[in-house]
């Protein structure tokens, strides 16, 4: 026995929702949140508790999802929920779960698996709190969950630009001028392909929009199930910082996955997955053209054909020349492949 | 020797814009008329939301010392006028970083002006506006609310309309001249502009509200715990679970007491409980819980819940099922589906009228793709009136994308 275990490692197990008509009625994360009007993230808290379920303790890092929701003494929380610090949701999330795991062994409390599952946005996350989240994903024998809910800024103070900023977004930190077009010129981290590919232990990664809702309950439900510390990144279009009319919000993270921009996959065990509308793609289906996604928002009302075509090109790239497509953008040389087919 | 304070309410974000170049024109305005002037904006509001009312305020005084004298304060208790820049703000204004609901005319001075951007007649938005202990005027300014997001602007002129119709309320402290050069001299003005400033200034129209006037209903507030009340660690207590809506069927959630987010609401979806097919989409796409689950599978929209994203527009599969419709046409927050179980060809009735109606529903919140506004401006930009069908047209059937 390899397992380092002082005390049970055993999740609560919750089987995947067969269908929109069998999800539960019950919310644990209801109205009266002070987010903008068809906010994404607002509505991947509500689905990934109401996956969760009752049994569970979420923390928050500082972003849009705590500010807007728990401000002045009030909570739209029905669940326990506590707020950590900007760039600590792994910190959070490892130290919740070694220490319910310590009462737990005392007989402080009762021995039950309990959820954790701590939060952060894309600047807490994958900025600021990237190493914190990698710490803890090598922590296998304590359960928990970091849900990256991504809006692609800092959309909390305003839209500043963060590592998971598209290319040429307009952002308070990237307004566009006329002699140049272009200020924001970094293309966009990949969390999920990150945690998956360097992190041995870490049995569950996938990457979810709420646009699809069953699915993306089902890939939190199955986090929680395998247990130790697993990771999910969730694609938030975000009407504030993107410039569009809120009532689109669905339908940009249905066209983010179609046009191939954000893949849908998990990652259990090492095994890659597509499913949903990727899994389409990845059979074959063509890809939409990233200018149906491009020119609904604000935030590209920049571009140029110029810049419709490199971006264009770049997600190209993803899925023709990527060793997995789409989730990790590794190469083989022709000779590594040549010599491992010898073999 | 006297001051003009002015607040300028508006929907944060999507009206952001709009209204710092409303309060930097009167500052501006100010100096080309001989006077001081200062812009800012409220603390509390930051960092905006879609939808959630916010606040600009603006100070005009005759002399710097005056205008040093009305900075020292966190932000102004009255204002001789208020500026509303979306008349859906008429029924009371719930900023994010407030308790409670807040009359619009709250903060305006006995005698003071609302100003407001409206297409409504006075009579109906007399109807929104609660009562107040004293007497004020109403002035119109005619045009639809100017909605823009954070990086593309709307140019419609509806800042230089607004700037034309203070002059006309406080010329004591603004000049119509003043107004104009201001005006000219901005990086985004012209001499459009200017002709459209003049314009608002003559067609604005006013009139007297009495006490008596308004509507009677008492804004809902309530108390927070004192600091010495609080729970150790300054914890909160949950919300509770919610129970199902009767005889253990369908399921209402708890909600925050605190905060109810109706007043951010411009739209408010009409559901069509006849033909709805009970897919579930809205229920589960909707961002704020706000749809309650009813006893026959049907989802009714909590109305002191809902914030009027319109997701559930967008995502019903069914043609008319779900309809957004301009918030200004509503006097309640009651169920719908209360309303339909009680008389199903009445509500039949109710329903048609609403949403058949396409001067009142047509609205638009914002960017949908990229040279819409030009599209929209085509027919917008008389500028002393707008044409008020001028939007997208078909808002509900022609935009399914499921």
């Amino acid at each position: 026995m390899a397992e380092s275990t002082t005390f049970t490692n055993a999740t609560q197990i919750l089987e995947p929702f067969r269908g929109v008509k069998k999800v539960t009625l019950e919310e644990y994360f209801t109205s009266g949140h002070r987010t903008c009007q068809g906010c994404e993230s607002a509505l991947v808290m509500k689905l990934m508790v109401k996956a969760a379920g009752p049994r569970t303790i979420v923390l928050g890092s500082t972003g849009c999802m705590y500010v807007a929701n728990t401000t002045y003494y009030t909570t739209p929380w029905v669940v326990p929920w506590m707020h950590t610090q900007l760039g600590s949701s792994g910190s959070a999330a490892l130290g919740t779960a070694a220490g319910l795991k310590a009462l737990m062994r005392k007989g402080k409390m009762k021995a039950e698996p309990i959820n954790v599952i701590a939060f952060c946005g894309d600047g807490g996350g994958a900025d600021m709190g990237v190493g914190a989240i990698s710490a803890t994903l090598t922590h296998k024998e304590y359960n928990s969950l970091i849900l990256l809910y991504d809006n692609e800024s800092y959309a909390n103070t305003d839209i500043q630009l963060s590592g998971m900023t598209p290319y040429g977004a307009h952002t308070t930190f990237s307004p566009p001028g006329k002699a140049k077009r272009i200020i924001h010129t970094r293309w966009k981290k990949n969390m999920a392909g990150m945690m998956a590919a360097g992190h041995p232990e870490c049995r569950y990664v996938a990457t979810v929009c709420a646009s699809y809702a069953v699915e993306m309950m089902n890939k939190v439900r199955r986090a929680l199930t395998i247990g130790g510390p697993t990771f999910i990144h969730s694609l938030d279009p975000c009407p504030k910082g993107w410039d569009y009319d809120p009532m689109l919000s669905h339908e940009l993270g249905e066209l983010a996955i179609e046009t191939g921009i954000f893949p849908l996959y998990e990652v259990e065990d090492h095994q890659v997955r597509y499913y949903g509308k990727t899994k389409a793609i990845v059979e074959g289906r063509e890809r939409k053209p990233v200018r149906e996604y491009l020119l609904k928002q604000g935030r590209f009302a920049h571009f140029t054909e110029e810049d419709l075509e490199y971006f264009q090109k770049k997600v190209d790239e993803m899925w023709e020349k990527w060793e997995i497509p789409a989730v990790v953008p590794f190469r083989r040389l022709e000779a590594t492949k040549a010599a491992l087919e010898v073999k | 020797m006297a001051a003009l304070i002015c607040e300028i309410v508006y929907r944060g974000i999507f009206q952001k814009n709009l209204a710092s170049r409303i309060a930097r024109g009167i500052v501006l305005s100010a100096r080309k008329s001989g006077r001081w002037g200062i812009a800012f904006g409220r603390y509390g509001d930051s960092p905006q939301r879609n939808g959630i009312p916010a606040k600009d305020f603006a100070i005009v005084a005759d002399t710097n010392e005056e205008l040093e004298q009305n900075m020292a304060r966190y932000e102004p208790k009255h204002v001789d006028v208020t500026i509303c820049v979306d008349d859906t703000l008429a029924k009371g204004v719930e900023s994010w970083a407030w308790y409670g609901l807040q009359p619009i005319n709250r903060l305006t001075v006995p005698n003071g002006t609302v100003l407001m951007t409206s297409i409504q007649s006075f009579g109906e938005l007399l109807k929104d506006i609660h009562r107040k202990d004293a007497p004020y005027k109403l002035a119109l300014m005619r045009a639809k609310a100017s909605f823009s997001g954070l990086w593309v602007y709307r140019e419609d002129h509806t800042e230089v309309r607004i700037l034309g119709a203070l002059a006309k309320i406080a010329p004591a402290f603004l000049s119509l001249d003043g107004v104009s050069q201001a005006i000219a001299e901005m990086d985004w003005g012209s001499d459009l502009k200017v002709a459209s400033a003049r314009k608002a200034y003559e067609r604005l129209e006013t009139r007297e509200v009495t006490m008596a006037e308004g509507n009677p209903e008492i804004p809902y507030s309530f108390e927070m715990p004192k600091w010495w009340e609080m729970r150790e660690g300054v914890t909160i207590p949950a919300i509770p679970i919610g129970k199902p809506k009767e005889e253990g069927k369908g399921y209402v959630p708890e909600r925050n007491p605190y905060f109810k987010k109706y007043t951010t609401r411009t739209m408010r979806p009409v559901v069509n409980f006849d033909t709805c097919v009970k897919c579930t989409l809205c229920w589960i796409q909707c961002p704020d819980s706000c749809f309650d689950v009813m006893p026959d599978g049907t989802y009714d929209a909590n109305m002191e819940a809902c914030c009027g994203c319109g997701v559930c527009e967008a995502v019903c599969p069914v043609e008319n099922c779900i309809t957004m419709v301009n918030e200004s046409v509503f006097e309640d927050n009651a169920s719908q589906w209360e309303m339909w179980r009680k008389d199903k060809p009445a509500y039949q009735v109710w329903l048609t009228n609403k949403i058949g109606d396409k001067q009142a529903t047509v609205r638009s919140h914002g960017f949908r793709f990229r040279g819409q506004y030009e599209q929209e401006l085509k027919t917008d930009l008389d500028s002393g009136g707008v044409e008020i069908t001028a939007g997208i047209p078909g808002e509900n059937a022609q935009h399914k994308t499921v």
